[in-house]
């Protein structure tokens, strides 16, 4: 496309100026091509609709799909039929075939959410499969010859049929899509599909509503792909069956593929060779499918991330701090937990576990590996359901509800293996924390997100690093990102699990220094820890679980007199070093 | 009645194929996380492979088994070496990258198989000599074939030694370790790479197996007949529970029942709508298919 310019300046330009340059150019280019070439350029440019649409829920979500021609075809059958049986006019089919899409999207999407990811992908080439079928067997959709006689579109009382007109309606259908999508790329519900893609698990813990999520980037996407099903109707006057086989679901995946997971302009570049090369393989027909699954194989080997890879937007972040959060009206008991009980088939995790925080306190959970600690976190947390038992946050009762609901009630947490999405930036994983607070979807990020991310990086001394990938950071400075993000949302308790593992003791004390800024603020703060020192010197109280059952509650000098708890876990003073703790890496 | 036993007949007979070719699904989703969509085209090579190797010995019909046994096992032996040689060349470099890489490695190679083919036969059908005319067990109203009889037998005997290898040998115990943790199986010895070449090599075997009888029994083969097959096979694979080697046996007859009911029943132009409906609403109320899998996703 254009010369290589120095990458920095190229990204600007792209971002600024590159899509009206590319409409012009498209344009100049409609002015010059004759009609083969016209009908090939809107053809790539109903093909950049579809990628547009998959690049919703493959690229962003990253839900794969692997019968996307499915929504192409309902598309297609919905406006064929309306304009062919009802003498509908092509505007009015339009609405009509995208909410046919939303409604097909919501049937596919909501039974499968809980579905890995590979099942997904085969009951998504299924769901295909079956449009494809039932629309080949079916009598009112024209069986094996679909659907003819389908009349040109007709725009101020003309009728749209030659092939440069159709050119600049596809090219105007897709500029409305892709500023749509744009639009769409900004909102809040874009950077939780990105984290829902780098880990779902994570995502729901800290506030996104997961499963909502994921059903709208299928319903989105479906009703963006479905736009080009009338657009394609009406190019060629017929919908036919044949061509919306797994094939055509392959080569819309490989749109986005091609170009770049979640990359706008690489779904333009994805279009491009798809519809192109083959035009330009004509001459060699037999080989050409052959061709084209090699040249997929050595794309996937020599440039897995695509032609032109998504590159995350830098965050604009409040030159100063802005103002202070309003102060979490915290006093007496956030968390009150009772008789809380699980068990795995016939193993009891946890028994009858009794927990209590008020505002401000820090009450750590201590017991050798596997006492349940971890497994009551995650009772705690809707993460998985209790057997029994009550949990109270701030006088609600929160027990069984999903994980991003307790989060919105005010219960944040961190994860004993750290759990960050990687491929984001710093800023990015923190804004994600933000959900528990506020979950709206379709808006942009407000000034109140950017504050909260910018205050929560700066409490924990990351801002500097505000536009570098998750994924890059040293261990420290994950488990300090973690603790960001899950104070994005203004938590009214803490749960952090195992906070020190792997710290040095620098780490371990600045860490000490964070935990007490953070219960300064009125948050509850519960800890798992194997640092005993580090347990007794911030906790103002100790719980300490041996095989799922507490052994002892109470002050920490309490804790370290207790026999039993010296038996179990602590051990007896003249170990070799009271203070190292075996610890099983996991 | 006697239809119904017929199709009961029937559809086990085309369950043992699929079966087969579940199997590898299974094995090979075990052991690298990839729904291999090759492996329907390997399926396609193996009954090429034995439709040459019964043209080179000049069968051209009755009861040829020295050729049979032959074709069966040059046919697996090919996609054995085939499999093998993809996951080597094509998935093995990409087992760091992101699984959806490994995945559209796998849709490259598929087509790739099936427009080589399509190429070397000039996309035309091949027709199978009639080797397996071995007369009827049963005629009259229920008709059973020695065939049909032959290929069952064949499949279970296969599918023994598969169970046999997975469990009692040191290479299928480290292959059972490794779909639990890779990780894990590493540290402790386990040659990944090389295990997992093996396993290429033991599920495209059975595949093979499984074109060559798909060969015999339906006589026509062409360089599409695996995309529909493999579609059901795994189909039948995610039904058993991946990585569950007896669910997905169990699952793979199945799925023939279905689909030789429902073609018999309804109609054949809906059964693959049957079937995909199936496992969409299998999954949606047992998102672990009917008997629950055997391998844990990793975040």
């Amino acid at each position: 496309m254009r010369a290589r310019v120095e990458l920095g300046r190229a990204e600007q330009v792209v971002r600024y100026g590159g899509w009206p340059s590319l409409v012009v150019v498209a344009l100049v280019a409609g002015q010059a091509m004759d009609d083969y070439g016209l009908t090939v350029g809107a053809t790539i440019l109903i093909y950049a609709i579809l990628g547009l649409g998959i690049n919703i829920v493959v690229g962003y979500a990253g839900l794969l799909d692997l019968g996307f021609a499915a929504f192409f075809a309902i598309g297609a059958y919905t406006a064929g039929l309306l304009m062919v049986e009802l003498e509908w006019n092509f505007w009015l089919t339009l609405p009509a075939a995208v909410a046919a899409a939303a409604v097909a999207g919501v049937v596919i999407g909501y039974p499968t959410l809980r579905l890995r990811s590979d099942y997904l992908a085969i009951v998504t080439l299924g769901f295909g499969e079956i449009i494809r079928i039932t629309v080949i067997n079916l009598e009112v959709t024209g069986g094996p010859n679909g659907l003819t006689g389908i009349p040109p579109v007709t725009l101020g009382g003309r009728e749209i049929v030659m092939p440069r007109d159709f050119y600049h309606l596809a090219l105007a259908f897709f500029v409305v899509v892709l500023a749509a999508t744009a639009l769409l790329a900004r909102t809040r519900l874009a950077y939780a599909w990105r984290a829902v893609r780098a880990d779902d698990t994570a995502a729901e813990a800290v506030g996104v509503p997961t499963r909502r999520v994921k059903l709208l980037a299928y319903v989105l996407g479906a009703m963006t792909g479905a736009v080009a099903g009338p657009l394609n109707a009406a190019q060629l006057g017929t919908v036919d069956p044949s061509s919306f086989t797994f094939l055509t679901s392959l080569m819309i995946l490989l749109v986005v593929i091609i170009g770049g997971m979640g990359s706008r302009p690489g779904v333009v570049i994805g279009a491009v060779v798809i519809v192109a090369l083959p035009e330009v393989l004509r001459e060699v027909q037999e080989y050409r499918g052959l061709f084209f699954a090699l040249l997929l194989i050595l794309i996937v080997l020599l440039r897995p991330q695509g032609v032109w890879p998504y590159r995350p937007r830098r965050f604009r972040l409040p030159a100063g701090a802005g103002p202070a959060p309003e102060p979490v009206s915290a006093t007496g008991t956030l968390l009150e937990v009772a008789g809380l009980s699980r068990s795995f088939g016939g193993v009891t995790a946890v028994a009858d576990l009794a927990l209590r925080a008020d505002a401000g306190q820090v009450v750590s959970v201590i017991g050798p590996n596997g006492a349940g600690k971890t497994t009551a976190f995650n009772c705690v947390t809707g993460l998985i359901p209790p057997s029994a038992g009550t949990v109270v946050l701030a006088g609600r009762d929160v027990r069984g509800r999903a994980p991003h609901r307790v989060a919105a009630a005010g219960l944040a947490r961190t994860f004993q293996s750290i759990r960050l999405f990687d491929e984001m930036t710093v800023a990015e994983n923190v804004l994600i924390g933000r959900f528990a607070r506020d979950r709206r979807l379709l808006r942009p990020l407000s000034r109140a997100d950017l504050d909260a991310v910018r205050r929560c990086l700066d409490f924990v001394g990351l801002l500097d690093a505000a536009d570098r990938p998750a994924g890059g950071l040293a261990y420290g400075d994950r488990r300090r990102l973690e603790i960001a993000r899950a104070l994005a949302g203004d938590p009214r308790v803490l749960l952090l699990d195992e906070p020190a593992a792997g710290a040095n003791p620098t780490e371990k004390r600045a860490l000490m220094g964070l935990i007490a800024r953070i219960s300064a603020l009125g948050t509850a703060v519960v800890l798992i820890e194997h640092d005993v020192a580090l347990v007794m010197s911030i906790s103002d109280r100790v719980t300490v679980l041996e095989h799922g059952r507490t052994i002892a509650v109470g002050p920490p000098a309490e804790i370290q007199e207790d026999q039993r708890v010296i038996a179990a876990y602590l051990g007896v003073p003249d170990d070799p070093d009271p203070d190292l703790v075996p610890e099983v890496p996991r | 009645m006697s239809e119904f036993v017929q199709y009961l007949v029937n559809g086990l007979t085309i369950g043992a194929f699929l079966a087969l070719i579940a199997l590898g699904y299974s094995m090979i989703y075990g052991v690298v996380r990839l729904i291999n969509f090759a492996h329907g085209d390997v399926f396609m090579i193996g009954a090429f492979a034995g439709f040459g190797t019964l043209t080179t010995l000049g069968v051209t019909g009755g009861t040829a088994l020295p050729a049979i046994v032959a074709a069966v096992a040059v046919g697996a032996l090919t996609t054995g070496v085939v499999g093998t040689g993809i996951a080597r060349a094509a998935y093995v470099p990409l087992l760091a990258s992101p699984r959806l890489a490994l995945l559209i490695a796998a849709i490259g190679v598929s087509l790739a198989l099936q427009e080589g083919v399509k190429v070397l036969t000039d996309a035309r059908f091949k027709s199978y000599p009639n080797t397996l005319d071995g007369g009827q067990i049963l005629s009259g109203s229920v008709r059973v074939t020695w065939g049909q009889l032959a290929l069952v037998v064949l499949s279970v005997a296969l599918m023994a030694g598969l169970w046999l290898f997975v469990t009692r040998t040191m290479t299928g115990t480290a292959m059972r370790a490794l779909a639990m943790d890779r990780d894990a199986a590493r540290l402790q010895g386990v040659n990944v790479e090389r295990l997992i070449l093996v396993t290429f090599f033991v599920g495209s075997l059975l595949a093979g197996a499984a074109g060559v009888m798909y060969g015999l029994y339906y006589t026509q083969i062409s360089f599409g007949m695996g995309f529909l097959i493999g579609l059901r096979a795994f189909t039948a694979a995610v039904l058993g529970g991946i990585g569950n080697l007896p669910g997905t046996m169990v699952a793979g007859v199945a799925i023939g029942l279905v689909q030789s009911f429902s073609a018999g029943y309804v109609s054949s132009r809906w059964t693959d709508v049957i079937i995909f409906g199936l496992l969409i609403a299998v999954l949606a109320f047992r998102p672990t298919g009917l008997f629950g899998e055997r391998v844990v996703e990793r975040a």
